[in-house]
């Protein structure tokens, strides 16, 4: 019987996977095409992105069901849909995960700006969270996490919804920028008061994942620590997407300079580290060399 | 009120958001015969530009920029019937065709930019989210604009905004607009490398942008 992941925590660094997005592109996904669609129609492809990030070395990988609120998914019509192809993203990542290692149920914005600002409601939000939520419990996950998160009350209303319908623990990150004055989301949370808040709503981890680099990610892993006790998520995104000339879009972070910052994300306080836009399985698998290198030695 | 205090006034009220306020001062500025053009420079134009300098100073975020842009929306709309009036021809801004390329569903930041060009005194025509490429040029055509404005947020949906440029070119039509382009994988260089008239990084930017290209 494998510990919980959150007592794995309290032990060492735990290890998250790397963008999941390019890789289904990388493998012919269309823009345009949800990418949740794929845990029906091509559910080979889905199991072999997390099976790469496993051998890689990552403990933990998330459901490819990023975009998976009803709301969300009711931008490509599939609203109707949303149970079913969470319930299947579960059981991808379930199946693909060896004894002892983690999935993650991954829930990303709805998509909706709240009001005043937008049309949508605290109760829309949460209830659609709610709904992806129980899906992805249903699917056999271990945590949920809830991610890329630019408003805090968006990031409170998916705690609360999927607190509603599980007990399992509920992670949540947010997505900040470097601002003059410190870590803020577009919204302008500041990154502690969101730690904060989400600690004291039950989030059982918080942390902070895209927009920042490795480099800038390690004073915002030190702005949430100050914050919480809590264990603090960091997957930082590789840099900047660069476009070569008439070639490939590359991420400006090459490998080795994003891996740098690894040990120094670890002692700002990062307990669960891992990768978002531009990471691949290699950037994992050096990740892990570095962790448990440190570890071991 | 004396004029100065006035327009004082009136930038008070875009830069706080207060879309009563600025509305209220609109109506007030038509019925009492104030030169609008002047009420339009130097009362609600400051106000938007010091919105934008406290955005980019990090002191404003989204939700200020955009009850600040709802003001000076409202404010223009309670404007505009006069001003064309009196001032035809004169509007400050032009006409831009924006939207999110084809494929692509985010429509947050190309809201809000439509929101600042608008409130830039821009006429926007706005075509939401997933558009197909042929349909900006359609829309450009038929409403004599003058630019067209492109986003996307994904690296792979980036792609149309050079496959954009390209098509605009096989018309014959690419000296005839003027092309921006935004969303978080675009940048200078890319703007640069497909061709397009420009980049900015936010909608602040995007508006001062939009100016110096109309």
């Amino acid at each position: 019987m494998k510990p919980p992941l959150l007592d794995l925590v309290r032990g060492r660094t735990v290890l998250f996977d790397g963008a999941m997005g390019t890789e289904l592109m990388a493998r012919g996904l269309g823009a345009g095409t949800a990418p949740e669609l794929w845990n029906v129609d091509r559910p080979e492809v889905v199991k072999e992105i997390h099976t790469a990030y496993f051998e890689a070395g990552a403990d933990v990988v998330s459901t490819n069901s990023f975009g998976g609120t009803p709301l969300k998914l009711a931008a490509h019509g599939l609203e109707g849909r949303a149970s079913e192809l969470n319930r299947a993203a579960a059981r991808l990542a379930r199946e693909a995960a060896p004894g002892g290692r983690y999935v993650a149920g991954s829930m990303g914005p709805a998509g909706r700006v709240l009001q005043p600002q937008g049309p949508a409601t605290v109760d829309e939000l949460t209830a659609a969270y709610a709904a992806q939520a129980r899906a992805l419990s249903e699917g056999g996950v271990d945590v949920l996490i809830i991610e890329t998160q630019y408003d805090l009350r968006e990031a409170l209303a998916a705690l609360r919804g999927a607190r509603s319908v599980t007990d399992l623990p509920v992670f949540v990150t947010m997505t900040f920028s470097r601002f003059p004055r410190g870590y803020f989301t577009i919204m302008g949370d500041p990154a502690s008061r969101s730690a904060a808040e989400l600690d004291r709503a039950g989030a059982a981890a918080v942390g902070a994942n895209c927009s920042l680099t490795s480099e800038q990610m390690v004073g915002c892993v030190a702005a949430l620590r100050t914050a919480t006790a809590l264990p603090v998520i960091a997957q930082a995104n590789a840099g900047r997407p660069v476009a070569g000339a008439g070639g490939p879009i590359v991420y400006s972070q090459s490998l080795e300079d994003y891996v740098r910052f690894v040990p120094e994300i670890v002692r700002a306080g990062a307990g669960f580290v891992g990768g978002c836009c531009g990471t691949t399985p290699a950037t994992i698998r050096a990740m892990a060399r570095i962790i448990r290198g440190k570890e071991e030695s | 009120m004396i004029k100065t205090e006035i327009l004082a006034k009136m930038s008070e009220a875009i830069v706080a958001g207060d879309r009563v306020a600025a509305r209220a001062l609109a109506e007030e500025a038509v019925r009492s015969g104030l030169d609008l053009l002047e009420v339009v420079e130097q009362g609600y134009v400051p106000g938007i530009q010091r919105v934008g300098e406290l955005w980019e100073q990090g002191d404003y975020f989204l939700p200020e920029l955009i009850t600040s842009a709802e003001a000076m929306k409202s404010a223009m709309a309670a404007l505009e019937p006069e001003l064309n009036r009196t001032h035809a021809g004169t509007r400050m801004g032009g006409k831009v065709v924006i939207g999110t390329v084809e494929g692509d569903i985010h429509d947050i930041g190309k809201n809000l930019v439509a929101s600042m060009l608008q409130a830039g005194g821009f006429e926007v025509f706005d075509l939401g989210a997933d558009v197909k490429l042929e349909r900006f040029i359609e829309k450009a055509e038929e409403v004599g604009a003058g630019m067209i404005c492109l986003s996307a947020l994904l690296t792979t949906t980036m792609m149309a905004q050079r496959r954009f440029i390209a098509l605009l070119r096989d018309k014959g039509l690419r000296g005839k607009y003027k092309v921006l382009v935004g969303g978080a994988p675009a940048s200078r260089t890319w703007a640069e490398e497909i061709g397009a008239d420009g980049y900015a990084e936010n909608a602040v930017a995007a508006v001062r942008l939009a100016k110096s290209l109309a």
